[in-house]
């Protein structure tokens, strides 16, 4: 049984996602060789991440759901867009691994895709199915 | 389905948020559900009743 009582989260939850990510890319992107776009990335991220806190801090649905809060309602919108952005990602997988068999005879990584979101949803499916 | 929590909210001269607050939810839920776009779960339903000594039927109509 979900539990309605609103969670407060933690303001900086978005921020530090950000920042993780910014991280990442910017290492990446050094390693790659393109030291200045590196440190672009890491500046752009920087300000992202503060965007988001200052953010995190008001009183709006999209606000309790970037610190990692929310009450039900708020909780299900978020499913329910994440359940939106994945059937979008895998129809967009579909056709790409489609458009790429077309043009090389080879899926291509939106075959890899598609195989990650099949395996995923039956092992979701299978687990959820068992707890509810 | 209708719901009386506009009307039992005002006959207890509570604000969205002072009941969202006492519910533990938010403003725009109490909103969403009072406008009819939200049904709430069991739970939160029954927590409305409690909260104004009523009862869930007496509450939300189908």
């Amino acid at each position: 049984m979900t539990t309605p009582t609103r969670r407060h989260g933690f303001r900086a939850a978005s921020a530090i996602i950000l920042l993780l990510g910014g991280v990442g890319v910017a290492i990446a992107t050094w390693v790659g060789g393109s030291h200045g776009w590196a440190i672009v990335a890491i500046v752009a991220y920087a300000v992202l991440a503060a965007g988001a806190y200052v953010w995190a801090g008001r009183s709006s649905d999209v606000a309790a759901l970037m610190r990692g809060g929310g009450d039900e309602r708020q909780r299900g919108l978020d499913r329910d867009a994440t359940a939106i952005t994945a059937i979008v990602m895998s129809i967009a997988a579909v056709l790409g691994a489609l458009i790429s068999i077309g043009r090389t005879g080879n899926p291509g990584v939106y075959g890899e895709f598609c195989v990650i979101g099949g395996i995923t949803y039956a092992i979701s499916l299978f687990l959820l199915q068992r707890r509810r | 389905m209708d719901n009386r929590v506009r009307e039992l909210r005002a006959a207890h001269d509570l604000s969205q948020s002072q009941l969202g607050d006492a519910l533990g939810v938010s403003r725009q839920t109490i909103n969403a559900i009072e406008n009819g776009r939200y049904l709430p779960s069991l739970p939160l339903a029954i927590a409305i009743a409690r909260y104004f000594s009523s009862t869930v039927e007496q509450i939300f109509v189908a």
